[in-house]
Formats: structure tokens, C-alpha cells, sequence
């Protein structure tokens, strides 16, 4: 009793202890902290002190090494055990396991056992040595057998940080796992074809026979050797019977091993997919504000062509094998699932690095669905989404969706204009299509530029054979020298501002022209800004 | 020009199909709509619009809805690429002068349906998927055009031609300066001296209207009407000396 009230007092020094805290932190940061700037040096030290290590081992099998060497290895050891109790140190609290069996007790009003704290805390630490990176730790320090000191060399998976594949390897054995039952027929059957193969050799070719066998192990070590194919030839069958035997397993060898190939083979084939997936998803997590294009349709694909025109990231989703095909030949990342398993988006990072989600399959349903489950995932993520039926655009804005865009109403729009008035069809339809030369373009305003406090007059329009359409400022700007605005949601529009409307830095001319002009005049900007701040 | 109401045949009770007939309508168009596949002609009443349904492959009922005789314009707008085709070269058949406006599902369709005759091809797709690259990435731009251009009648693109004796025959584009005058700004125009196609109007100083070219115009509707009014005031008075 009087022990476990001495804990308990203890358990709370600690707690309030600032030091105890500080060292704590300081071992953490130097150990496990991926983000202190001491770890890099501290694990190429450690890779130093492990290579060395090794390489002494190695270099003792041929040489005499001094007695330095015995105390080198010593003080190996001593660094390995230290790293060793500060990991499992930090690994957890012990004195809050403590604190929180004694305020759980003193909750339900229960004496405080301390046997059970101790059990807790003991649960806890064994979590961290049954851990495998503990266990090569382990087997780095331990071995007196000196050649087992090889094992050190594990601790390079870890200094690598080799574990973060760690999923490859569990998909490997998860691969190993689903064909159990071919692989134990087939272990069964060679461990038959073994003990039939080494007792037959052992009858006919022991020594006494007249053979090269010595014992029942070196049969089946030959045994072995044929049936891999491997025939190193140190033991040869001299009599008939020991060669017919050979024969035998040398050709149930060959099945063996071709048909352990093909099982393997088609387990990784059929894991293939889930193995680009997950490509896919380590790809992405170095981006950041990347879109997801649900559905790659026909207006997925042609907004998936103009954001690799940009070069700007993105991934699609399509629950169709040929579309996801399509989108792996044309090179973008792809990956072939429902997008309304929320787990699929979530592993694509919405919710995290992804900054855009379209929804553009051509069931206004499965559009809903994953607008919303975006939106839950994601307050700020911009959502565009596709309605196939008029009244389904409410709905989507009320999922969540930033745009609702409804492709057969634009064909409604310009189609209809066709029929009164065919060639204005043919300005908005080159407008809308994006294809021509000649598109709508805003050029921002550079502040300190040339042009920043000029007027449109200053604009070299004509020369530079662009159309002036009008000019984006903010809302507050008056609307001087223009006959018609428009108020957008945080701008204002300023529609064929006369030759003294005054341009400030930011506002944005939007004009139609040649993209060439379009460039030359940006081009343009940048320059004068550049001379003006050299002046 | 806008306002004479004219005969137009909307094949394809589809969604496209209707929303083109719904516009056309608005716009004081007769329209009828015909399609052969009897689940979306049943569709189309259900949401009130009046559907024949025909066989499109039989050109005597072709015929009897107007094709070859009253109907203006031919809309092809059904679902598949392929009876879009069929149906332009049955049209193209029996009216060679018949503009036929389509729709392609792909882009190696288009051709196709140039290839049988079709005055314009409308890749919905094509537009959508550009539409929402703009959103994303111009989105003022984007916010601008929906808002003027394609929103309310904020803004309107209109086409103008240019008749014998108007004021505006015989001027640059330049000389002109429609933008001072009337807040209207010139986008494109068909010059007869550079043939029959549309041309952005980015070097106005080399366009001199003649009888026959079309401006294309965009600007605000009141814009418009004082423009139309100086035009016709001007014809009539001419007419009237």
C-alpha cells in the first residue's frame, strides 16, 4: 500500500516536472521527431556507426584487427542498447499510464491497484518491443555469435526509413496469403517428391553401397539441389537406379518450379491494379491543390486534355475498365473505382491536398452523391458538377456544388441562335468552343507598370490588333467614361470604357484578340515594370 | 431579320433536343419536334412538349413533316452518332439546300457529319468540358460571359448587314467608331473582299463595309435599339428622297 501511494506521488513529481519534460522532448526530437532539424545528422551517424560496424566484422575474417577493435565494438553496443531504452522510453508515459489508473479508481471510487497499473504499463511497453522495427534493433545489439552481427545491417531499413514500403511488403503477403491453397498443395506434393527422392538416393547411393551418400541429410540436400534445378554436382549418381531417380526429379523439379512461378505470377496480376492505385495515391501526395475528375466521359476527357495543355495535376476516377484505359494510354494518372466510395476519394486526398472536384458522369444521381460526400469530406474544395436534367442543378448547389453546369442548355443557347442569326453563331460558337486562335483574354494590370494610373487610351489596342471587350475592377471603382457596367460577385465590370477611364494596378482588360498579341502585351507589362524599377 | 419566324424540325426528343426546342420557342420560332424511339417521345409528353413520332429512316415521312418543303432549319440531335449521320444524309437527299445543324458525340464524328452534308456540327462535349476548364482556371473570364453574354440580355451579340445606302456603307470599320457612338463594340465581320467567312474584327482599319458584309456586334440592348433606329430612320429617310 505504502508502495504503490510512493508511485503514485511519484508518477505526479513527474508530471509537473519541467526537466523531466524537456529531456523527454529532447530524446524524442533526436530519436523519433520526423520534423527536428538534429534527426538527419543524428541517423547518418548512426548509418556511419552501423557500416562500420560491419565493415570491421567483414574486414576481421581475413585480417587481425588490434584490441581498439574489441573496445570499438564496444562502445557500438553501448550506443545500439542506449538508442534501444530511449525509443522504448519515449514510446510512451509511464507515469500518466499511472496517473490515469489512479484518477480511473479514484472515478468508480475503487482502491488503487497497482499490480494493474502495472500490468497496463507493461502491456503498453511490450506493444513497442513486439514492434518489428524493435525486434531488428534487438537483433542488432544482442548477438554474441559474432557472425550474427551481420544482422546489422537491418538496422539500415530502418535509418533508410525502408519501412515506409512496408505496404509493399504486406501486399506481398497478403498476395502469399490468398493463394494458401495452392501454394500448400504444392509444398505438400515437393516435400513428398523430397522424401521419396532422398530415401530412393539413399538406398541405392550410400557410401556402403558404393555411393557418394553419406548420411540421410546429404540425400536430401541432393535431393534438393536436382529438384531446384540447381545441380551443383559436388554428389553424383553412379549406379542406374540413383540416375533413373534422377531423372524422375529432375522433371517433377521443373513442374514444381514452373508452376510456383505462374501461381505467384498471376496472384501479382491480379493485385496489379491495387498496386497502381496505391502508385497512384504516392504520386499524389507530393502535389498539392490538384483536381479529381469524377467520370471520364466525353466531358471529362476534353477538360482532362485542356489541364494537361496547362501541365496542371490531375487524377481521374471512372468506375469503367476501357475509359480508365483510355485515360492510362493518354498518360494521366487514372484510377479505376467508384467514385462514391468515399474511401476511394479520401485515398486520393480530398479533404486534404486536392483542391478541385468535378463530378462529371452522365448520371445526375452518382453527380450528387459525390458532390456531397466531397463536401462533407471538404468545407473549401472548389466543386464543379455536371446535370444532365435541368432540375437536378438545385439540387446539386444545395449538395455543396461552387458551379452546376448544365451542357445541354449551353447547346440550347447557341443553337438557337443559329437560326436568326448564323454568323453571330459563328463569333459565340468560336467563343464558347476555345478552339480558335482568337479567344477572350484578361490581362491583369502589373501595379508600378506602365500602365497603372494610365488611361485606355495608353493601351496600344489597334496596333497591338487586340478588341478591347472592357476592364475588371473592384467593386468600388466608379464607373466614369462608361456607359454600362455589370457588378459581379467581387468585381465589377466595366463594359467599353471610353480612352480616359483611368486603369489602376490589378484591374484586368479583358480583350479579344490573337493569343500571340495577348502574350506580347503581357510581355510587354513586364518589361516596362522591370525598367521603371531600374530607373 | 431576328424576328421573322421561321419553320424549324427538331429531330431527337432528347434531352438536347428539347432544351434547343425549348430556346427556339422562346425565341418565337415554329418548332416541331419528331423522333422514332418511343420511350423518349413518352418522355418528352410527360414534360409537355408535343412529340411526332415518325420512322426516320423512311423518307416519305421525312417528307410529310416538312423536310423538302416549309422547314427552314434541320436540328439532328439525337442521342447516337451514327442515325445523326443517317438522318443528315437522308435530309442532304431530299433537300440539298437544307442547313442541318448536329451534334457529335466524338470528335471524329464531326467530320464525318461534314463529310454528309451538315451546315454546322455542335460538340456539346467539347464546349461543356471547356466551359468548366474556364470556371476553374479564367474564372473571371467565365464569370464575365455568364453574367453579360450568355446570362440575362445584359449584353447581346447581334449580327448587322450592311445594306446599299446605310451609313455605314463605304467606311472603314475604324471611321466608324461604333464604340464611342452607340457603346457598341464590333467583334467580327464577314468581308465580302476577304470571302464568306467570319473574321475577328482585330484590325478594324483594314475593313471597308460594302452592300452584303455582316457585322457581328456585342453591346447592351439599348445600344442596340438607338443604332437599329439611326439605321432605319436613315433607309427610310433615303427611301422617302
Amino acid at each position: 500500500m505504502a508502495f504503490s501511494d510512493l508511485a503514485i506521488r511519484f508518477a505526479y513529481t513527474l508530471e509537473e516536472s519541467d526537466a523531466y519534460r524537456r529531456a523527454k522532448n529532447a530524446v524524442y526530437d533526436l530519436l523519433e521527431n520526423p520534423h527536428a532539424r538534429i534527426r538527419p545528422y543524428f541517423d547518418i551517424f548512426m548509418m556511419l556507426l552501423v557500416l562500420s560496424s560491419v565493415f570491421f566484422l567483414l574486414y576481421s575474417v581475413k585480417h587481425h584487427l588490434g584490441a581498439w577493435s574489441g573496445y570499438f565494438e564496444d562502445v557500438v553496443v553501448v550506443l545500439f542498447i542506449l538508442e534501444y531504452l530511449g525509443r522504448m522510453w519515449v514510446y510512451d508515459d509511464i507515469h500518466r499510464i499511472i496517473i490515469d489508473e489512479y484518477e480511473k479508481s479514484d472515478l468508480i471510487n475503487e482502491p488503487f491497484s497497482l499490480s494493474r497499473a502495472l500490468w497496463t504499463l507493461f502491456r503498453s511497453k511490450w506493444n513497442y518491443v513486439s514492434s518489428p522495427m524493435a525486434i531488428i534493433d534487438l537483433l542488432a545489439i544482442l548477438p554474441s555469435y559474432r557472425p550474427l552481427r551481420i544482422l546489422r545491417l537491418f538496422l539500415l531499413f530502418r535509418l533508410f526509413k525502408l519501412f515506409r514500403y512496408a505496404h509493399s511488403i504486406q501486399q506481398f503477403s497478403s498476395v502469399l496469403r490468398e493463394k494458401r491453397l495452392e501454394l500448400v498443395t504444392l509444398f505438400s506434393f515437393l516435400m513428398f517428391v523430397l522424401l521419396v527422392g532422398s530415401s530412393a538416393i539413399y538406398l541405392f547411393e550410400a557410401r556402403e553401397t558404393g555411393g557418394d551418400i553419406d548420411g540421410f541429410f546429404e540425400g536430401i540436400y541432393w535431393a534438393l539441389v536436382t529438384l531446384s534445378t540447381v545441380g551443383y554436382g559436388d554428389i553424383t549418381p553412379h549406379t542406374l537406379e540413383g540416375r533413373l531417380v534422377t531423372m524422375v526429379l529432375i522433371i517433377s523439379g521443373l513442374g514444381v518450379i514452373s508452376f510456383f512461378t505462374s501461381i505467384i505470377v498471376s496472384a501479382f496480376q491480379e493485385k496489379m491494379g491495387e498496386v497502381r492505385d496505391r502508385r497512384v495515391s504516392l504520386l499524389l501526395e507530393k502535389k498539392k491543390g490538384y483536381t479529381v475528375i469524377c467520370g471520364f466521359g466525353r466531358v471529362g476527357q476534353v477538360v482532362a486534355e485542356y489541364l494537361s495543355r496547362d501541365k496542371l495535376p490531375f487524377v481521374v476516377i471512372d468506375s469503367d475498365e476501357d475509359a480508365v484505359d483510355l485515360a492510362r494510354r493518354l498518360g494521366y494518372l487514372a484510377v479505376q473505382g467508384k467514385a462514391e466510395r468515399i474511401g476511394l476519394l479520401q485515398t486520393l486526398g480530398v479533404g486534404r491536398s486536392a483542391g478541385k472536384v468535378l463530378c462529371l458522369t452522365g448520371d445526375d444521381v452518382v453527380n450528387v452523391f459525390v458532390t456531397l460526400s466531397t463536401r462533407q469530406l471538404d468545407e473549401e474544395i472548389e466543386i464543379v458538377s455536371r446535370a444532365n436534367h435541368h432540375q437536378t442543378v438545385n439540387k446539386l448547389l444545395h449538395a455543396g456544388a461552387n458551379h452546376a453546369l448544365e451542357p445541354f442548355k449551353i447547346v440550347g443557347l447557341i443553337a438557337g441562335e443559329y437560326v436568326g442569326q448564323p454568323v453571330a453563331f459563328e463569333a459565340i460558337h468560336g467563343i464558347v468552343m476555345g478552339e480558335d486562335d482568337i479567344r477572350l483574354e484578361a490581362i491583369r494590370i502589373p501595379p508600378g507598370s506602365w500602365l497603372d494610373g494610365g488611361t485606355i487610351g495608353d493601351v496600344p489596342l489597334t496596333e497591338m490588333r487586340l478588341i478591347l471587350f472592357g476592364v475588371i475592377t473592384t467593386l468600388d471603382r466608379s464607373s466614369d467614361h462608361v456607359r454600362s457596367h455589370f457588378d459581379l460577385e467581387d468585381q465589377r465590370f466595366q463594359f467599353n470604357p471610353g480612352a480616359d477611364f483611368v486603369l489602376l494596378g490589378e484591374d484586368m482588360l479583358l480583350v479579344f484578340g490573337h493569343q500571340y498579341s495577348v502574350m506580347r502585351l503581357k510581355q510587354k507589362l513586364k518589361r516596362w515594370r522591370w525598367r521603371r524599377k531600374n530607373a | 431579320m431576328r424576328n421573322t419566324s421561321r419553320n424549324i424540325t427538331v429531330v431527337g426528343a432528347t434531352p438536347v433536343g428539347l432544351e434547343v426546342a425549348r430556346q427556339l420557342t422562346q425565341r418565337g420560332q415554329r418548332v416541331t419536334i419528331v423522333d422514332d424511339y418511343k420511350a423518349d417521345v413518352d418522355k418528352a409528353h410527360a414534360q409537355g412538349f408535343s412529340v411526332e413520332q415518325i420512322n426516320l429512316q423512311d423518307d416519305d415521312e421525312l417528307r410529310r413533316v416538312g423536310i423538302g418543303g416549309d422547314t427552314d432549319v434541320l436540328f439532328a440531335l439525337r442521342n447516337d452518332d451514327a442515325s445523326n449521320v443517317f438522318l443528315v444524309i437522308s435530309a442532304k437527299a431530299i433537300a440539298p439546300d437544307l442547313p442541318v445543324v448536329s451534334i457529335s458525340g466524338s470528335r471524329d464524328t464531326i467530320e464525318r457529319l461534314y463529310a454528309a452534308g451538315a451546315t454546322k456540327v455542335i460538340d456539346p462535349y467539347r464546349i461543356s468540358g471547356y466551359k468548366i476548364y474556364e470556371l476553374m482556371h479564367r474564372s473571371v473570364i467565365a464569370e464575365t460571359m455568364e453574367r453579360t453574354v450568355f446570362g440575362k440580355v445584359d449584353l447581346d451579340i447581334a449580327e448587322v448587314h450592311v445594306e446599299p445606302g446605310s451609313f455605314l456603307h463605304g467606311k472603314y470599320l475604324d471611321e466608324l467608331s461604333l464604340d464611342e457612338r452607340y457603346d457598341l463594340i464590333v467583334l467580327g465581320v464577314v468581308d465580302r473582299n476577304y470571302g464568306d467567312h467570319l473574321i475577328f474584327a482585330t484590325d478594324p482599319r483594314r475593313h471597308r463595309m460594302d452592300a452584303g458584309d455582316v457585322l457581328v456586334i456585342i453591346g447592351p440592348e439599348e445600344a442596340f435599339a438607338r443604332f437599329h433606329n439611326d439605321l432605319n430612320a436613315e433607309l427610310s429617310g433615303e427611301e422617302a428622297g
